[in-house]
Order: structure tokens, then C-alpha cells, then sequence
């Protein structure tokens, strides 16, 4: 018996020994992440989808894939918002809004124009335009509310800045909300389609242009995105000033011009989801209010400040609204993931990537 | 003079901690700036290097008045400046650091010049190269904060207390580091607690107490002074 007990033990800090080197093959650490929080809520997430795309059909997956990729833009805007400046951002919603609405209006015109001319570049390039200018307006609309109003308050009071940012985005979205309805009125302002062509069969589904389009749109902002906080030097000074901000200030950032950036891509890339998904969610007063509750679920499910981690998060959300749509109907939509929002709070308050946001709430 | 401080008041708003300070530091020197806990010796680099707003009084750099100056015009002018808390960033690596560290070099040839020495300088930074740097140890992190001010190619560099919380070896290799630092040329103002080991490295110091200089002089001198030895020094 004592031999078994010494054994024991010596293993134990083989064990230990293992995990604290440095040097770890490639195998270790995926074996070590796997068996983490996130590493089992991904591969729990992966396994619930490929089970209910088997009951239910292909469409479950295509459909997540879909919706979850603008999820995810949206959730990194708020994420980065958060993580550079610790705002709580509740207006989110309202540049998504902003963007429906701006390639609304300017889809009108290509739109007739391509009726009349189905055969012109227009009807492929157009609707792009009309994306590519939502994001342009939204980015220029958050530069305007950094300057206008976050820019203020920092120079004048920097004391709970936290709550102090949360009651003026809550403002902010009030403001917004009313001023699209006393503007442009409260009805659907909606397209039926920014690619006018046949749907493309996937596994079976047919699955319209748009959101074809819309996925690879997503992806390749995510990639752009990544490519640019990691080997830019502009995406280098957002990392440091999120990191260390007077450390960011010693190294002659300019911790305002990084914060102008931040806003604008941020902003930019809401407005970029809203206006990719137009033809899905026509433009009128509230309609962010579920594309940010849906930002937030993410937020909070892989831990506040968590830029990277949005991406998965964006999809896991989409997965459980589309399950929770097809097997319990659509009135259950938000209640699972506010169950599931629930329960993370609960037993992992940091969020299912346990980062350290030690940083953000030092500054 | 390369810097030069006029009768400078300082402090957190309602909180004057600095009462009409002047110092200055001329070109290549070693000056060292001690004092106990809380006389304001922090105070007085943060407010030089622009992260805190002076309350009165003017500070020179090169003949330009730099008081009040946002903090990282004032990196641009060319003071890095090492703080007590470091201010890595810690969730990107040594050599990511390091490059941040050279943000105001523009010419490629000088941050690779730079680079080169700070590796020469803290060879533990080439090895830990692709770390992050918030999985360095406390003497590592020091080297790491001094190399990424190295990086800008400063006239003039601010350190606070290098020797906190650091081995006597340690400390002894950051001290070295930083003579080495002086030879080639950079101006150094030291802040320091360990004064016996200040003052023998440092060319001329002065003593902040209560938020006033109360003495100036040559290191030696200081060394051999009655007060110095009896508060200080302890003999």
C-alpha cells in the first residue's frame, strides 16, 4: 500500500511538472484547451450542431453560419469599444440601425436602375456600394459621438466613468431610436433583395444570394480585421493602448487618435452588419435592439473584452437561436440564450475564455 | 542644459505634492533625484515626461518648454520615461514591446540599430523574444520596460526606482545597464531609494524631502554629507 501512495504522488508531480513547462508540443496544449471551459463549450457546441443538422436537416448549420458571422462583427465592435475605452456600449444597436438605413437609401436608386438595366455591372457591384457606404456613414457617426460626447466627459470627469458611459450610450440609443422615427418615420424600410439572382443549393438548402454574400462578407471582415490588430502598426497601438494606456501615452501614442480609430472600426463594422443584413431586417426605429442583446450575449458568454473571442461566441449564439427556433418556435428565441447568459453569470462571472481583463479595469 | 525646471509645483488636483522645485540636467549626465517614501520624487517625473499637468512653474527640454505638453508629444521630443508600475503591455510579446517602444522612430535602420543593442544590452530579452510579457519575471520585466524606452532613442531618460522589489544582483545588473546606457550617450535622471548605491553610481544628485530639494550637489560630496549619512546611509 505505501509503495501504491508513493507512486501516486511521484506521478502527481510528474504532472505538475508537465504543466508548467514553457515548451509544450503542440498536442499538449490542444489536449490542455480542449479539455479548458471555452475548449469544451466549443467542442459541445460543434457536437450539438452536427447532431441536430442529422435530426433536423442541413439548414440548421447553414443558418448558423450565416446569421452567426454578423453576430460576430457586432460583438467584436462592442467587444474592442469595451477593451480600449471601457464603454458598455448600449447605442450599438443604434449604428447598426444607422447602417440599414444609409444602404437603404442608397440601394434605391441601383435598385431601379438595375430593373431597368438587369444586365449592367450595377446589378453585382451596386449592392456592395450600397454596403460600403453604411459602414463609411456609421464609422464617420461614431467619430462624431467620440468627439461630441466621450471625448468630453473624459476631459471633464473621469470618476465612474463606467456608469457614466452606460446611462449616455443608453441616452445615446433613445436619441437615435427617435430621430430615425421623427426623421424617416416608423415604417419597414426594407429591400427585397441586394442580389437579384437563383439561390444556391448547399447540402440540399437553397440558400439565397444575399446570404451567400452576407457569410462571405462576414469572413472576410474577420479576416481583415485580425490580419489588422495584429500586424498593423495602427491595429498595434489599439492593442496597446487596451492594454496599458499610460504605457501606450510613454511610448508617444497618441492615446486620442487611437481612440477616434476605435470608434470608427468599431461603429464601422456595426454598421456593416446592418447594412449587410438589409434584406433580412428592413431598417425602422428599434431595429438594433436584437442584433445588440444579441452582441451582448456574446460578450458576456466569452468574457468582456475578449475581441478574438467574439468569433466563436458570435456562432454558438447564432446556433442556439436557430435550435431554439426550430425545436421549441420562434416566440423562444431570446429565452434560451438569456437562460444560457443566466447560467454563465452564475458559474463563470468571467466568461467562458477565462481572459484576464485586469488591464481594462485598471485604467 | 537639456532639461530645466523653474520653481515647478505639482500634484493630484486639490493634492499639491511638488512646492517650487528646480532642477536641471545637463547633457550626458548621470543625475540621480532621492528621497523617502512620498517626498514626491514619483510626482516629479510624471509630471516632466506629461502625464501629469504641472501646476505651476516651467520646465525646459532643449531650450523648448515642455510643461503641460501632452505625454507622448513629450516622447516624441525625445524623454522616455520608466515608471515604477513599468506599464508593459503585457498580453503582447518581448520583441512586440520592444516595437511599440520604437512607435516615434521612423527610419527602419535605427529601430534595427536599436533593437540590436537593447539584445546586446539584456541578452535575457533576445531568449525570452517571443514571450509574453506578462509571463516575465520581476527582474526580467525591468530590463524589458528600460529596453522598450532604449527603443525611442531618447535624449533624456526618466527612471523610477529600478531597484524595487528586484535581488541585490539584479539590481546591481539594472544599475550597470544603465551606466552603459549613460556612456553611450543618454542622459539619465535616476529616482531612487536605495541611496548608497545611487549615489556611487550616479554623477550628482539632488534630495527631494517633503516636496522641496533640500540639498544639491556631486554625488561624493553627498556620500560624505552629515545629514545624507545620518537619514540615509545610516552611519
Amino acid at each position: 500500500m505505501a509503495n501504491v501512495a508513493v507512486e501516486s504522488t511521484i506521478d502527481e508531480s510528474a504532472i505538475d511538472k508537465v504543466d508548467q513547462t514553457i515548451e509544450d508540443s503542440f498536442v499538449q496544449k490542444a489536449v490542455r484547451w480542449v479539455f479548458s471551459a471555452g475548449g469544451i463549450t466549443i467542442c459541445l457546441t460543434i457536437l450539438i450542431a452536427i447532431v441536430a443538422s442529422i435530426h433536423k436537416g442541413p439548414y440548421i448549420l447553414v443558418n448558423t453560419i450565416i446569421t452567426g458571422g454578423m453576430w460576430a462583427l457586432m460583438a467584436i465592435g462592442l467587444s474592442l469599444l469595451f477593451s480600449v475605452m471601457n464603454i458598455a456600449g448600449f447605442a450599438h444597436g443604434e449604428y447598426f440601425m444607422a447602417g440599414s438605413l444609409t444602404a437603404y437609401f442608397v440601394m434605391q436608386p441601383i435598385g431601379k436602375y438595375t430593373l431597368d438595366h438587369p444586365e449592367s455591372f450595377m446589378a453585382y457591384v451596386g449592392p456592395l456600394i450600397a454596403i460600403l457606404v453604411g459602414t463609411f456613414v456609421c464609422a464617420i457617426l461614431g467619430v462624431i459621438t467620440e468627439r461630441l460626447v466621450f471625448k468630453q466627459l473624459r476631459i471633464r470627469n473621469r470618476e465612474g466613468w463606467l456608469l457614466n458611459c452606460f446611462l449616455i450610450t443608453i441616452g445615446l440609443s433613445v436619441i437615435m431610436q427617435n430621430g430615425h422615427q421623427l426623421i424617416f418615420g416608423a415604417d419597414f424600410k426594407g429591400i427585397l433583395a441586394y442580389w437579384d439572382f437563383p439561390s444556391v443549393p448547399i447540402f440540399g438548402v437553397y440558400i439565397s444570394m444575399d446570404r451567400v454574400c452576407a457569410f462571405f462578407i462576414a469572413v472576410l471582415t474577420m479576416v481583415g480585421f485580425y490580419m489588422f490588430m495584429m500586424f498593423s502598426t495602427a491595429g498595434k497601438t489599439i492593442r496597446a493602448v487596451s492594454q496599458d494606456e499610460e504605457g501606450a501615452r510613454m511610448v508617444g501614442i497618441s492615446v486620442d487618435a487611437v481612440h477616434i480609430m476605435t470608434f470608427a472600426l468599431s461603429c464601422g463594422l456595426a454598421g456593416l452588419a446592418g447594412a449587410s443584413l438589409l434584406f433580412m431586417f428592413p431598417s425602422y426605429p428599434t431595429v438594433g435592439v436584437m442584433p445588440l442583446y444579441n452582441s451582448w450575449f456574446i460578450i458576456i458568454l466569452v468574457g468582456f473584452g475578449n475581441v478574438a473571442g467574439s468569433i466563436p461566441g458570435g456562432f454558438m449564439i447564432a446556433l442556439f437561436q436557430v435550435l431554439t427556433r426550430s425545436y421549441f418556435g420562434e416566440g423562444w428565441e431570446a429565452v434560451v440564450p438569456v437562460l444560457l447568459i443566466s447560467l454563465i453569470l452564475i458559474f463563470k462571472p468571467s466568461g467562458i475564455f477565462a481572459t484576464k481583463v485586469r488591464t481594462v479595469w485598471d485604467q | 542644459m537639456l532639461l530645466e525646471i523653474k520653481s515647478l509645483d505639482s500634484g493630484y488636483g486639490f493634492l499639491q505634492v511638488l512646492w517650487d522645485i528646480s532642477l536641471s540636467v545637463d547633457e550626458g549626465e548621470f543625475v540621480a533625484l532621492i528621497g523617502p517614501n512620498g517626498a514626491g520624487k514619483s510626482t516629479t517625473l510624471k509630471t516632466i515626461s506629461g502625464l501629469l499637468e504641472p501646476q505651476g512653474g516651467e520646465i525646459l527640454f532643449a531650450g523648448d518648454s515642455i510643461g503641460g505638453l501632452e505625454g507622448h508629444l513629450v516622447c516624441r521630443k525625445g524623454v522616455a520615461f520608466i515608471s515604477e508600475e513599468l506599464n508593459l503591455f503585457v498580453n503582447m510579446t518581448v520583441k512586440e514591446n520592444l516595437e511599440m517602444g520604437a512607435f516615434t522612430v521612423d527610419d527602419p535602420a535605427r529601430q534595427k540599430e536599436n533593437l540590436e543593442f537593447v539584445y546586446e544590452l539584456f541578452p535575457r530579452l533576445y531568449e525570452r523574444e517571443n514571450q509574453y510579457a506578462g509571463t516575465l519575471s520581476g527582474g526580467e520585466r525591468k530590463m524589458m520596460a528600460i529596453g522598450r524606452g532604449i527603443m525611442s532613442s531618447p535624449r533624456l531618460m526618466l527612471v523610477d526606482e529600478p531597484s524595487l522589489g528586484l535581488a541585490p544582483m539584479l539590481t546591481n545588473e539594472v544599475f550597470k545597464s544603465l551606466r552603459t546606457l549613460n556612456k553611450r550617450g543618454t542622459t539619465i535622471l535616476l529616482v531612487e531609494q536605495n541611496v548608497g548605491k545611487t549615489l556611487k553610481t550616479s554623477s550628482r544628485a539632488y534630495i527631494l524631502e517633503k516636496g522641496k530639494i533640500v540639498l544639491e550637489g556631486r554625488s561624493e560630496d553627498l556620500a560624505n554629507d552629515d545629514h545624507v549619512r545620518k537619514i540615509y546611509l545610516g552611519h
